[in-house]
């Protein structure tokens, strides 16, 4: 076995004859231990709230879910009890359905849209800002009183069934019809998020080289042609980034459904999303905690997997 | 071993212990430790927790406080209300975290899982506790009767029944008589059918399972280990109800409408009638002033002659450090006094034995208050609390779909009530 060189020169070291008193050599003993110590030390506080707000939780969430858990009472394990039960659950496939046509139709808006609004606001001209600011207000707004203004528009009797109305069209049923709740949900979701995503396509703009695009102008390319092939590539990056935020969203979405569609989901639960799945199960009194935990792992999974894909597309994108 | 080494092992230890301790903390108590003798000294420190009071009521529940106080020395209440909406999470998480308030404000549903994980003391085992319950009425005591529990866990506070509201105007429209409003289900339907002829909906919710109780369906099996309101008189109730569904009886947006966008609905004078309290004809009064012009105030329709109770009652935390004081002050609150007192105050009625005899709730001032007052006060002796207090929210939700369902045509009524009857009895049979 050889000797590693950091063992071969203490050894060195300690066949010489010391030259330096005891005390500083307590001394720079002293400071390599605060070395190896002072990082973990800053780091201490961070890791603290770490382990005890992120990672325990994560990690009693998963063990809940091969339980029997409920509000009350620890339970027992179970195995996959809680797994197999959710594959007979017909609540759950229309939950694990809606959840996913989300993803599937409000993340390419989200993805796309904003890119738009963002070339329209990013020209320097008298008054922009306030259209900025306008486009970004829903973001900041509270989506419980988005949510309600989206309710008293969409009501039989609001906003847009009364212009329907004056103009001869027979109201329609947008908030007592499954479909329409759930695109009605949609809708509120993309325009709460088109100001959040349109500022990061507006910071990703900036960086465009302008140079580029004067070039093809001279060589006659339009505006279409133009954006195809020079802003799309350089917002590349930006738009894997607001895919994967987005899709993350849209599989988490609650609040927009359970103020539109109702506590119940819509009619007979039919816009359930996964989410509120999970709170209807686990919350409560009599809540089955380990119930919810195993469909909050089957979501954490499914999450997981959407983002992989989502990065792997973009590597081989960039390869 | 060097002074270094030795600090190095300290901090290590030290930030062991620490992250040990936090994550403890975390973890929470769990439940209560075991509460003090109920027989003790009447003094010391006790929580006391209502159910979104304050508001209206922060000069009488100060007032009990101060009296309380001041016929126990040494006695001290802190009083916490909670918000509406969400106190059953709010509960779970004290109840977890070992955190429950030594008398808490419950009604039976929200009582018997507390009960069941061991952290309400059980009136009708406790000596000083089973003295008390002469005073207060037998069906209201036994309202907080639990199940498999063997006891009453709660001392009765307030009762409540609630009135119909109708629109006269509405009814006169569609060709009815606004002063014969219907007292049994077969009515309402006959009513609700021509009501939706004139293109104008009854009611903005489809039915509860207080509902299913008022029509005379067996909500749960004697032993309370089933549901069955899937028999004949259920699927009958529902049948019913599809059909009015599909005469244009219930409001197009009923099957997604919560009780509050419901009471609305009726505001806007989108439906005919809608169930609610003496509270509303104040808002009647000040938001829809057309609505309280032409406002009837009936009973809610029943087949069994019996109109369902709402009841709610003080619980005294098991665990509590000072039992005796949390008993002593949760009777006092709802002595025959302070709950008189209080139903002086609001529209609501006591518990307590002879209270609903008294002039107040047994002859009407004339007021529209007063007439529902003594209505109601009449209807308490024989009224059942339908809702069992194994029906938690997610069996609410489960029973709602299924209605929703079958309501929409896709299930027929056997099916859906089978469906809901199955889901929820697995609920309780998981327990």
């Amino acid at each position: 076995m050889s000797a590693s060189p950091s063992t071969v020169a203490v050894q060195g070291a300690a066949s010489r004859p010391r030259a330096v008193a005891p005390g500083r050599r307590a001394g720079r003993a002293a400071g390599r231990t605060h070395r190896a110590f002072s990082p973990w030390l800053f780091l201490a506080p961070g890791l603290l709230i770490t382990l005890a707000f992120n990672l325990y939780p994560f990690l009693a969430t998963v063990w809940k879910s091969f339980t029997d858990a409920r509000t009350l009472t620890p339970g027992t394990f179970v195995g996959l009890d809680n797994f197999t039960a959710l594959l007979d659950d017909d609540q759950f496939w229309v939950a694990l359905r809606n959840s996913a046509l989300y993803v599937v139709l409000v993340v390419p808006c989200l993805v796309f849209l904003p890119l738009l609004l963002a070339l329209l606001v990013q020209r320097h001209i008298p008054g922009i800002a306030f259209f900025r600011s306008a486009y970004y207000t829903p973001v900041v707004a509270s989506v419980v009183v988005v949510a309600l203004m989206w309710v008293w528009m969409l009501d039989d009797r609001g906003f847009i069934n009364g212009v329907l109305r004056m103009v001869g069209v027979d109201p329609v049923p947008f908030l007592s019809n499954q479909w329409l709740l759930l695109l009605s949900s949609m809708a509120l979701t993309v325009w709460k998020g088109l100001g959040y995503y349109m500022i990061i396509y507006l910071a990703a703009l900036a960086n465009v080289p302008r140079e580029l695009h004067e070039a093809a102008e001279v060589d006659g390319a339009g505006p279409i042609r133009r954006f195809v092939s020079i802003t799309m590539p350089s917002v590349r990056s930006t738009m894997v980034l607001v895919g994967a935020l987005s899709s993350v969203s849209a599989f988490k979405v609650f609040t927009e459904v359970f103020m539109i569609a109702g506590p119940t989901g819509g009619p007979g639960g039919a816009d359930t999303t996964l989410v509120m799945l999970i709170q209807r199960a686990g919350t409560g009194l009599q809540g089955r905690t380990g119930y919810a935990s195993a469909m909050s792992i089957v979501l954490f999974l499914l999450t997981l997997v959407l983002m992989l894909l989502v990065l792997r597309a973009d590597r081989k994108d960039k390869d | 071993m060097s002074i270094h080494r030795s600090v190095a092992i300290r901090t290590a230890v030290g930030l062991g212990a620490a992250l040990s301790l936090t994550l403890l903390t975390a973890c929470g108590g769990g439940g209560s430790g075991k509460g003090s003798a109920t027989d003790g000294k009447i003094e010391g420190e006790i929580k006391f927790q209502t159910w979104n009071l304050r508001a209206n009521f922060k000069d009488y529940f100060e007032g009990v406080i101060k009296d309380f106080e001041k016929a126990n020395p040494g006695a001290k209440v802190k009083w916490v209300d909670q918000p509406a909406d969400n106190y059953a999470d709010k509960l779970s998480a004290d109840a977890t975290a070992g955190t429950l308030p030594d008398v808490v404000n419950l009604s039976p549903d929200l009582a018997y899982p507390l009960a069941k994980a061991g952290t309400l003391l059980n009136l009708d085992k406790d000596k000083v506790a089973a003295k008390f319950k002469p005073e207060y009425l037998d069906g209201a005591w036994h309202g907080f009767d639990m199940p498999g529990l063997d006891g009453s866990y709660a001392f009765p506070w307030y009762l409540n029944t609630g009135p119909l509201f109708y629109n006269k105007a509405m009814f006169k429209d569609a060709g009815l008589d606004a002063d014969k409003a219907p007292k049994t289900f077969d009515e309402l339907f006959a009513d609700a059918a021509q009501l939706g002829q004139k293109g104008k909906a009854t009611l903005a919710q489809p039915p509860t399972v207080e509902d299913f109780g008022r029509y005379g369906v067996e909500i749960m099996s004697k032993d309370g280990t089933k549901f069955t309101f899937n028999d004949a008189k259920g699927v009958e109730f529902l049948t019913k109800y599809q059909t009015m569904f599909k005469e244009g009886g219930l409001h197009k947006q009923a099957l997604t409408l919560t009780a509050e966008t419901a009471g609305q609905k009726f505001l806007q004078q989108e439906v005919a009638m809608n169930p609610g309290s003496a509270h509303d004809l104040e808002t009647f009064k000040k938001s829809a002033p057309s609505l309280y012009s032409s406002l009837g105030i009936t009973d809610v329709p029943t087949n069994t002659g019996k109109q369902n109770m709402y009841l709610q009652g003080l619980s005294v935390n098991s665990g509590s450090k000072n039992t005796a004081t949390a008993l002593a002050f949760a009777h006092f609150v709802t002595d025959q006094k302070n709950q008189e007192d209080f139903g002086h105050k609001v529209a609501v009625f006591p518990s307590t034995k002879g209270s609903l005899d008294k002039e107040y709730w047994t002859k009407s001032d004339g007021s529209e208050e007063g007439k529902i007052r003594v209505a109601s006060a009449k209807m308490l002796p024989t009224a059942v609390n339908y809702t069992p207090v194994l029906f938690s929210d997610e069996m609410k939700t489960i029973l709602r779909n299924e209605i929703a369902k079958c309501l929409q045509g896709k299930e027929s009524s056997k099916e859906a009530l089978d469906s809901a009857a199955a889901q929820m009895t697995k609920l309780i049979q998981q327990k």
